[in-house]
């Protein structure tokens, strides 16, 4: 098992080496000269000059990657061309935000998802109107959800604070009001995909044999749907769960820009609208190792939850 | 009965999207990138929906905003098809050496995040019609790639395949004969579901700052714009957000109800 977690990893790590290079030689040739970025576009050549050897920008594009690789894998990612910071005092506390908002969408969408989509009601006119919800949940753009929350919570209603972000040391309450209406956003998209996700395994689950045996035995409805077919169809809820978190990791992007949040998202979208390339590649290097290392972890959550699956 | 109802209302907003892009010109009350002094106003009888902070029009760029989307969209998804579909095919029909070196590039690209793959390649490349296309294509195509695959290797089983290999029929011939026009259907599906991927993306690139530039009537930009004024008149970035969202919609139902 520890084997084959280790030898995962081991195979993702050409995967990230071959990303990281391929976005380094793409963003020095495309990008243009980080030093005249960096001085202005009035900078005289000298100045420009003096800036390329200080800093090494007119060292062959390889060498220069390689040195970049040798930084980042002790942690340093170099300063940022905007701010002359180093790039992990601006990544480093945009982390958690990222992280939290993630985190509460992922699991309140995933509970909604399983919970809703179980309760038995072929009946009711409900199960329509969670289909109809989950489309909706995929289709509506998280910029239009974001903004049409703040017009009526925020704007209307005056309810919650309409954007910005406050830490748990403001005080719990005033923390989670700012995080209501981004989790709500974002979650949405996710409620959607993991409900179809979800369903898809259900309808397989429900034909069963083990099934049938619940209900000759004269279990209820709701005994059927939640202690027989939900546990048998929630793995690859699970595993979505697991990618979405992987994912987020490179920020919600549309989310928060939309609510102001200082997660790495945000930052993500600063960083490309100033070229500022130090800060886009780390951003990227650790959606790219968050979305290797998740895809390895969920294939271990299935041993857990499944004992059937041996990883070998 | 569900999945029927389901297509029929998608196509019904794809037709009528598409007439409101095809007409925009006689729609439009006035021209979409024509500024006037009337700055900001609120909606009234001349202009329904308002005017932005260039005083335009809002209702004659939401209609000329239709062809922005339309365009990006179903061209992104032309592109996403002829990439996708000759390496899916391949990989599926031949699989051996070829399949071997396209499954972890497919797999690769599916796992990272879409719109942060296209506002790196954007700002790259930098934002235009074409660019755009092109890189909400690339972004797309190995979801494509995954589902020709996934189908080529099913129908390559079938007995009306060794038929045709018995009968000597060339690989090229075999797929153009037998095995894409079994899967053309999924893929007609497939094509309207990323239509409406690359809807949403184009519009949310263009609400974060990087796409289609001014003066460009466009979804994305008007929302993002219209969303400072919110409190003043909402219709300036909801409308915008809600063609957006119907757009997106009709692709989806209309995609999604074939399986």
């Amino acid at each position: 098992m520890l084997g084959f977690i280790i030898r995962r990893l081991l195979l993702a790590v050409p995967t990230v080496f071959v990303v990281t290079a391929v976005l380094f030689f793409s963003v020095t040739t495309l990008l243009g000269s980080p030093a005249t970025m960096m001085l202005g576009e009035n900078a005289t050549p000298e100045a420009v000059a003096d800036l390329n050897a200080r800093q090494g920008f007119d060292r062959p594009v390889h060498v220069q990657y390689v040195a970049w690789l040798a930084h980042a894998l002790k942690g340093d990612f170099g300063r940022s061309f905007a701010t002359q910071q180093p790039v992990a005092s601006a990544l480093l506390p945009a982390i958690p935000v990222t992280l939290e908002l993630a985190f509460w969408s992922i699991l309140i969408a995933g509970t909604l998802a399983v919970v809703l989509s179980s309760v038995p009601t072929k009946r009711w006119a409900i199960e329509p109107a969670i289909i109809s919800l989950n489309i909706l949940g995929v289709t509506v753009p998280n910029f239009m959800l974001g903004i049409t929350l703040i017009f009526l919570f925020a704007v209307t209603l005056g309810w919650l604070p309409s954007t910005g972000w406050l830490p748990w040391s403001d005080g719990a309450v005033s923390h989670m009001k700012h995080l209501i209406m981004p989790v709500a956003t974002l979650s949405a998209y996710y409620f959607g995909a993991f409900s179809m996700v979800f369903r898809a395994e259900q309808r397989d689950v429900y034909r069963k044999l083990y099934i049938q045996v619940a209900r000759s035995k004269g279990l209820s409805e709701w005994k059927v749907a939640f202690k027989h077919a939900l546990p048998n169809a929630v793995l690859p809820v699970v595993t979505f769960m697991g990618l979405a978190m992987g994912q987020l990791t490179g920020g919600a992007v549309v989310t928060e820009t939309v609510f102001s949040m200082p997660g790495v998202g945000r930052l993500f979208v600063a960083s490309i609208a100033a070229h500022d390339f130090p800060v886009m590649l780390a951003i990227a290097m650790m959606v790219v190792v968050a979305v290797v290392v998740m895809n390895v972890l969920v294939d271990f959550i299935y041993t857990l939850i499944n004992p059937q699956i041996r990883l070998e | 009965m569900m999945k029927n109802w389901r297509f029929l209302a998608g196509a019904s907003i794809v037709v009528a999207v598409m007439a409101v892009a095809a007409v925009a010109p006689i729609l439009a009350p006035y021209e979409p990138n024509k500024s006037s002094v009337f700055m900001l106003e609120t909606p009234s009888a001349t202009h329904w929906l308002g005017t932005d902070e260039l005083g335009r029009d809002i209702l004659s760029r939401l209609i000329y905003g239709a062809r922005t989307s339309l365009v990006i969209g179903i061209g992104a998804a032309g592109v996403a098809l002829l990439i996708g579909a000759p390496i899916g095919l391949a990989g599926g029909y031949f699989r051996g050496r070829i399949d071997l070196l396209i499954v972890p590039v497919i797999d690769l690209f599916v796992a990272m995040p879409a719109l942060i793959l296209a506002l790196i390649i954007t700002v790259m490349v930098g934002p235009s019609h074409k660019n755009l296309i092109l890189v909400l294509g690339f972004v797309m195509w190995p979801t494509m790639a995954r589902l020709v695959r996934g189908q080529a290797l099913v129908i390559r089983e079938a007995t009306y395949i060794e038929a045709a290999v018995a009968a000597g029929g060339t690989s090229a011939w075999i797929i153009r004969r037998h095995v894409w026009p079994n899967i053309m259907r999924l893929v007609a599906a497939q094509i309207a579901i990323a239509v409406s991927l690359a809807t949403i993306t184009a519009a949310s690139l263009s609400f974060l700052g990087l796409g289609i530039p001014p003066p460009t009537a466009d979804w994305g930009g008007m929302v993002r714009s219209g969303f400072d004024y919110l409190a003043l008149n909402p219709a300036m970035s909801l409308a915008p957000g809600a063609a957006t969202t119907i757009t997106v919609l009709g692709f989806y139902l209309g995609g999604s109800a074939v399986e």
